[in-house]
């Protein structure tokens, strides 16, 4: 190490990042480096090999049953009083509506940080809500959704992605705690408008989760997906 | 439940962002005498590690859809938010800050393969670079690892001045790191 002389700077950072992959900075040290972390990304890779490497030790974590009365707590929590998820203004239908009608907003949804922008016309970014819904696990299905509050409809477009045979691609809503809720089977290679019932009018908004599972012929038949998720985006106002 | 049986972990947690309730509760059968382990050894408390456990599924629920996005092996996602979340309970007295939080979305950015699956050759290496340390060094690794603690705990455990106790492990630290990457 020596070697690469006595600047400091770079060993010292390697250094605060280990720190900071173990938790052994201060506060306010954290919260400085997670916003260099963000910014640099050489240290974002740093802290990847520390975090992947560390994980390792993970084994060492022995197993121990939890107390029975646990999973009935969370349960209870998280369904028994579905409204208290965590949310922000933006899950405000009342204000959102207030701020449409008002200024026209516009809601862009993007997800997964290192994927490319969506390619969207700007003069569809005149419409309501923007859902890019993003492929996942390298399945190679992209959709844009737009949500036209005036017409009630959900248009879905095919970016990319190739039909499966015998299966079907299904698009599902996903609201707070609530379960998804289909939105019914969507073709790949064109474009289709959805009209939405009353729920899924209040369901749609920023925040929810627009997902893709593949699916039977026809869709799942039980109303709960069953096959893998393909492609998914949540709906956030830039 | 049985739909769920023969899904992994990744399948699971991706179900759990479509809000598949029979989905978490499998994983939680599955995840949570792990993940309850990491929260006891942090917090050295079973009352105070339960209700971490506690919190710990509630924000797994709510941030399922973190993990779809991102490229973490699915084990080692978990007790990361267990053990994040430990470190904040712990960590408590002091001022509190929501960095702990912005370490897990860090974590969650963006697809990275090479971590997805860890396999045992890693695990052979890190406890060979581990072994290269002196066993001191090691345990104060360990010991913030798994344990949680801080410079300050770390010096007392093994009788040395606090800046001692900073200058031994900041080379250990570069010491493992270029046998990490190597």
């Amino acid at each position: 190490m020596s070697t690469e002389g006595h600047s400091g700077g770079r060993e010292d950072d390697q250094v605060l990042v280990a720190e900071y992959a173990l938790g052994l900075l201060e506060a306010s040290e954290r919260a400085a480096l997670a916003r260099r972390i963000a910014a640099e990304p050489g240290l974002a890779s740093d802290l990847r090999l520390w975090r992947s490497r560390l994980a390792t030790l993970d084994d060492e974590f022995a197993e121990v049953a939890a107390p029975s009365g646990v999973l009935p707590r969370i349960e209870n929590r998280l369904f028994g009083a579905t409204a208290a998820v965590s949310g922000g203004w933006w899950n405000s239908l009342a204000l959102w509506r207030g701020l449409t009608a008002a200024a026209a907003a516009v809601a862009v949804v993007a997800i997964g940080v290192n994927l490319l922008q969506p390619r969207v016309d700007p003069s569809v970014l005149a419409t309501q809500l923007v859902a890019a819904i993003q492929a996942q696990e390298g399945s190679g299905v992209e959709f844009v959704a737009l949500y036209d509050q005036a017409s009630g409809q959900v248009r879905i477009t095919s970016l990319k992605g190739t039909p499966v045979p015998d299966k079907d691609f299904e698009l599902w809503y996903i609201k707070g705690a609530e379960p998804a809720v289909s939105m019914g089977v969507i073709p790949v290679d064109e474009r289709l408008e959805i009209p939405l019932d009353a729920a899924a009018k209040a369901g749609i908004e920023p925040g929810t989760v627009l997902a893709v599972t593949l699916e039977q012929k026809g869709g799942s038949p039980t109303g709960v997906a069953q096959g893998p998720i393909v492609a998914v985006g949540t709906i956030t106002p830039i | 439940m049985s739909s769920t049986a023969s899904l992994d972990i990744a399948d699971l947690i991706a179900r759990c962002a479509l809000r598949d309730r029979a989905a978490f509760r499998d994983l939680y059968t599955r995840t949570s005498a792990k993940l309850f382990g990491v929260t006891l050894r942090i917090l050295k408390d079973r009352s105070e590690a339960e209700e971490a456990l506690q919190e710990v599924y509630v924000k797994i629920w709510q941030r399922a859809d973190r993990y779809v996005a991102g490229g973490y092996s699915p084990i080692s996602w978990l007790v990361a938010v267990a053990r994040n979340h430990s470190l904040d309970v712990l960590r408590a007295r002091k001022p509190v800050s929501d960095d702990i939080d912005l370490v897990l979305d860090l974590a969650d950015d963006g697809p990275d393969p090479e971590q997805a699956t860890i396999d045992s050759s890693e695990r052979t290496r890190i406890d060979g670079c581990l072994d290269e340390l002196e066993s001191d060094k090691a345990d104060c690794v360990r010991g913030a690892y798994l344990d949680g603690y801080t410079y300050e705990e770390l010096a007392t455990r093994h009788r040395v001045p606090l800046n001692t106790m900073r200058t031994w492990l900041r080379r250990s630290l570069l010491k493992l790191r270029e046998c990490l990457s190597a």
